[in-house]
């Protein structure tokens, strides 16, 4: 079955699925803090606010993952904003979160230099996401 | 130099270029076009003691309320909150840079805070500004960095000993006056050191997995300038055509760098000059002869390519052996410029490789090298280099 993205639904089937992934464990071994996902409310397809996720990854974990208010979102070390076309692209595998940012697609709160060091860890999570079956809002 | 169907690209170069003899007495024109009634001068304390600097504080006029002047080298997070507070006392609504990167960085980042309010740190962050920063004149004084036209400013948190990297599109200075005049009193060391930068700039663009054919051009010709030019500079530092021509070429090897990434080259100097304290230019200068050798078989008709621009005849030669040519060139150029050619040379211990080596891998520059780098690799090229 599809889960509809972004859903509760679909947030805990992404948590599994990195849990899943053995080169994401190795890749963010050193990785430390929560990182939130924000996704720019949409009211024309439905998202009629702001759809925050945090996820708490310790040293290769998801030992958390859950939407979130707004405001708990801003509090995580790392926050990273985008539109919803933009996400889909991301899950889609159609651009790295790190061009992504570049291009200025993606907003990203939070020391690069840091993310930097964990690109390879970044193309696993998303490589997690688009193993979970996804029904688009905009289709 | 193919690419392929899956090559999607955005290039930013917004900013307005001008360049000339005495274009930077044109300030005050441009600094009206920007909407601008109060302008700030950011540079250092060597610089605010010239001529230079005194013709753009007079070409201001009426436009000008005052000078920060405390910028440093690799300047900081406490610099720039001191030059916002400066500039907040004064009103300011738009800021003039006269100096190298590091004084083009801190007006980059005194530019977030001034329009959104807070404190730089609270910015830290890639693409995070809504809407375009305080307008920004760059009027760089060394040929190099190519700050006054990337979408980054690189500062440090001095108490945190850590690295802070401001990206963000709207940080892009407004307008770049390019002027020869102002790089003149370069001495020849500086001169050659910050060529190379621009040098691996241009190459790193190029053999980048981001790179992108908007970028190749600028660096192409960015290196032919280099090549051609850098000797005659370094004969004869009141050369203006020469001036002139690496201004140029250092300004669109940054716009090629700032719109893909760079690589190898970039991730060990870095960590050779953090850990060491070799400069950026001298760094890279020695390094990037070895990153191409390295990289060689990743992608040798990129590096035939740069040899081309570098002026080697290739007619007849395989991919390989242009590419080796074209180390062999850079060799021969920085050799010609009095540069180092070894990290022994720089104070760069045996016994500090293995740790540079580590250290590299932390760098974001290295991801995207056309060969993918772990610390047993970058060792391999820094024992070469040393
Ligand atoms: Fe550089």
């Amino acid at each position: 079955m599809a889960y509809k993205f972004p859903s509760e639904e679909w947030i805990a089937e992404f948590g599994k699925a990195i849990n899943a992934n053995e080169e994401y464990k190795r890749t963010a071994a050193t990785w430390e803090g929560p990182v939130a996902l924000i996704f720019n409310a949409e009211p024309a397809i439905g998202l009629d606010e702001d759809f925050c996720v945090w996820a708490d990854l310790w040293h290769g974990e998801c030992r958390e993952i859950k939407k979130v208010t707004l405001e708990e979102a801003q509090k995580a070390p790392y926050v990273i904003r985008g539109s919803y076309a933009n996400w889909k692209q991301v899950v889609q595998g159609r651009l790295g979160p790190v061009k992504g940012m570049m291009q200025g697609k993606l907003k990203l709160k939070g020391n690069l230099p840091t993310i930097m060091k964990y690109v390879k860890a970044s193309d696993e999570l998303v490589k997690c996401a688009a193993k979970v079956p996804s029904e688009f809002l905009d289709e | 130099m193919g690419y392929d169907r899956s090559l999607s690209f955005i290039f930013r170069c917004p900013t307005k270029i001008v360049f000339g003899e005495g274009v930077a007495g044109d300030v005050g024109n441009e600094v009206d076009e920007l909407g601008g009634k109060r302008a700030m001068i950011i540079t250092d304390k060597h610089l605010v003691e010239t001529d230079l600097y005194r013709q753009v504080e007079k070409a201001l006029g009426r436009r000008y309320v005052g000078t920060f002047s405390a910028v440093e080298p690799d300047t900081g997070v406490h610099i720039v909150n001191e030059g916002t507070d400066t500039a907040r006392k004064l009103n300011v609504d738009c800021l003039v840079s006269i100096g190298g990167g590091s004084v083009i960085d801190t007006a980059k980042g005194i530019a977030i805070p001034l329009k959104e309010g807070g404190r730089l740190e609270d910015y830290d962050g890639f693409q995070l500004l809504t809407e375009p920063a305080v307008p920004h004149i760059a009027i760089p004084t060394t040929a190099g960095t190519g700050s006054e036209v990337t979408f980054a400013a690189i500062i440090k948190d001095h108490q945190e000993k850590r690295k802070l990297v401001f990206a963000n599109t709207y940080i892009i200075p407004n307008v770049a006056l390019l002027d020869p005049l102002m790089t003149v009193g370069m001495p020849p060391h500086l001169t050659a050191s910050t060529a190379m930068d621009a040098m691996s700039h241009a190459v790193e663009s190029m053999h980048t997995s981001e790179r992108i054919p908007i970028s190749d051009a600028f660096a192409l010709h960015a290196i032919h300038l280099i090549v051609n030019y850098l000797p005659g500079v370094m004969e004869d530092g009141n050369d203006l055509l020469a001036r002139g021509q690496m201004l140029i070429a250092a300004c669109i090897a940054g716009a090629a760098m700032s719109n893909t990434h760079v690589g190898l080259v970039h991730a060990l100097a870095h960590s050779v000059g953090g850990r060491f304290g070799v400069p950026h230019g001298i760094a890279n200068s020695i390094l990037l002869p070895h990153g191409i050798l390295y990289n060689l078989d990743a992608c040798p008709e990129i590096y035939a390519a740069i040899a081309r621009a570098l002026g080697v005849d290739i007619r007849g030669m395989s991919d390989e052996d242009a590419g080796k040519k074209a180390a062999d060139a850079i060799w021969e150029l920085t050799k010609k410029a009095g540069l180092p050619q070894k990290l022994s040379e720089v104070g760069v211990p045996e016994n500090g490789l293995e740790e540079i080596a580590d250290l590299a891998i932390s760098d974001g520059a290295i991801v995207y090298n056309p060969k993918p780098m772990d610390p047993e690799e970058n060792l391999k090229v820094l024992k070469q280099a040393w």
